[in-house]
């Protein structure tokens, strides 16, 4: 699903922001990328939807050779996969609703399949109740949540999540954790990066750890242990 | 919601956003499409009228009444023999006089001062090339037969000349109106483009394409140049039908334009509005959709 070879990131400036990374995530995987700041993980996603293009290497996502992929094709990209950044970048003049759907309408869907199609994601990520409530109206994890029903609108082969519980309470945090695991387990490909230790050894998941700019450790479910 | 109808709602609420930008634009579109339409149309109406004049006397040799008939004729059949001369007609003193009772009939007062005996008998050149009005002065310099030597060539120059500089100025000065609407489209795209640049970014993440997200912007841009031009063309129509009918037309212009070239003029400055909204667009919201 995704394929990282000898991939190397240098900014302008000769800042090196990954170096030699390589490691395949498996179709329906859930992997945490984790971190300190710095060491290189929204690089590495920014890396998968081609926010970035790598100095070298190879990157291959959802059948997609992402270096060689023309510029003009990037949306051709995107539309596989799920983005969720740590600021939720909700509309503010859009409601919870409104917020989801708007992902569809730039898509060009059908008004029916707009509606059916949010109202299934409003179930999903439980709110509902919250529907007609404008982002200020909402919590930090419920804006979170429907950060990730928007990304999930164009049904991603794989969901891509950048610190989406960085800015909330533990407890918060697990909920968004949970809801995650649920679309993961509905087969969707999940890479998120996080910092918060409390979550990855709870999860007992897949977790890669970068430090500068290099894989430290690429450890399978349940055998690591955050320092 | 189809693509088209979400394009078309996101061009009118970029609108909505800027209503005194929009109309700043349009505006400033409206006058440089005018000057443009007018001093083409101007030019042209000049033209067709040089043109006719063109084609009736070029040069008309006063001749000196001291010198006999005999001798007004032999210069009558010596420049009758020149290649650049197609004809010369021979004015007598009398048609002269019927001439200028025609001319000024309506300022009898004139009339009744002149002294018709002064009104000297003529030759009246058409030449094959009215720029050749020169060699004809030339050849005639030092003929004791001729008094006077007029051409319609110098005011026909002087015309052509004087509407080319006023071509040059108007077209000077729509091209600086022209280059502040850019700067106003280009103003108008940013400041919507900024307004939305948290939307453009979930565009982009959702994978909407380039052109797509642009497609608003280009429509607004398109929209208010067209529109500037649309009315200048019309007020442009309008000024020349009613010209057509007004008194600079009786007196000293035919304000005669082909239909055929409005219609081009018309269709080419419109074409025009949508290939610089289509560039304003393009340079306006380029480095904006790329940050």
């Amino acid at each position: 699903m995704i394929k990282l070879d000898n991939v190397s990131l240098v900014f302008q400036g000769g800042s090196v922001a990954l170096s030699n990374i390589s490691t395949t995530i498996n179709e329906g995987e859930f992997v945490y990328l984790v971190g300190h700041s710095g060491s290189g993980k929204s690089s590495f996603l920014k890396l998968l939807y081609k926010e970035y293009i790598s100095t070298k290497g190879s990157i291959e996502v959802a059948g997609l050779d992402v270096v060689q992929l023309p510029r003009w094709k990037t949306p051709l990209l995107r539309r596989k996969l799920g983005i969720v950044t740590q600021e939720p970048q909700l509309l503010e003049k859009r409601n919870t609703y409104e917020n989801i759907a708007f992902a569809l309408e730039v898509m060009g869907t059908s008004n029916d399949e707009i509606e059916s199609k949010t109202n299934t994601l409003l179930d999903l990520v439980e709110l509902n109740e919250n529907a007609f409530k404008y982002p200020d109206q909402l919590s930090g994890g419920e804006q979170t949540r429907v950060s990730i029903a928007r990304s999930l609108a164009n049904n991603p082969v794989v969901l891509l999540c950048d610190e989406p519980t960085g800015n909330l309470d533990p407890e918060l945090s697990i909920q968004i954790v949970s809801l995650l695991e649920k679309i993961n387990r509905a087969g969707t490909t999940v890479v998120m990066a996080t910092h918060d230790s409390s979550i990855v050894n709870r999860r007992k998941k897949r977790v890669i750890e970068l430090a500068n700019g290099k894989i430290a450790r690429d450890e399978s479910e349940g055998s690591y242990i955050l320092r | 919601m189809n693509k088209f109808s979400y394009v078309i709602k996101n061009t009118i609420l970029n609108m909505r956003r800027t209503p005194l930008l929009v109309f700043a634009t349009i505006i400033a579109v409206l006058v440089s499409s005018f000057l443009v339409f007018t001093t083409l149309s101007a030019r042209s109406i000049v033209q067709n009228n040089t043109v006719r004049w063109q084609n009736g006397t070029h040069v008309v040799i006063f001749l000196d009444d001291r010198v006999t008939t005999t001798a007004h004729k032999q210069l009558q059949q010596s420049l009758e023999t020149y290649p650049e001369i197609r004809t010369v007609e021979y004015f007598t003193k009398s048609e002269a006089e019927e001439e200028f009772k025609i001319l000024f009939k309506d300022q009898p007062e004139l009339l009744s001062e002149v002294d018709y005996e002064k009104l000297p008998s003529s030759l009246r050149v058409n030449l094959n090339d009215p720029s050749d009005y020169e060699l004809i002065i030339e050849r005639m310099d030092g003929n004791p037969a001729v008094k006077e030597i007029r051409t319609s060539g110098e005011a026909i120059e002087r015309l052509l000349s004087l509407t080319n500089t006023l071509v040059i100025s108007a077209s000077t000065f729509a091209l600086l109106i022209g280059f502040a609407a850019f700067i106003l489209i280009i103003n108008t795209l940013r400041l919507a483009a900024y307004s939305k640049k948290k939307e453009i970014k979930i565009m982009r993440l959702v994978g909407a394409s380039s052109t797509y997200i642009r497609l608003p912007f280009i429509f607004e841009a398109v929209f208010e140049s067209l529109i500037g031009t649309s009315i200048a063309v019309g007020l442009g129509w309008g000024i020349i039908e009613y010209s057509k009918n007004s008194i600079v037309a009786e007196s000293i212009f035919d304000i005669t334009i082909s239909d055929s070239y409005l219609i081009y003029l018309t269709l080419v400055l419109l074409l025009s509005s949508i290939i610089f909204g289509l560039f304003a667009s393009f340079v306006g919201i380029r480095k904006v959709l790329n940050d």
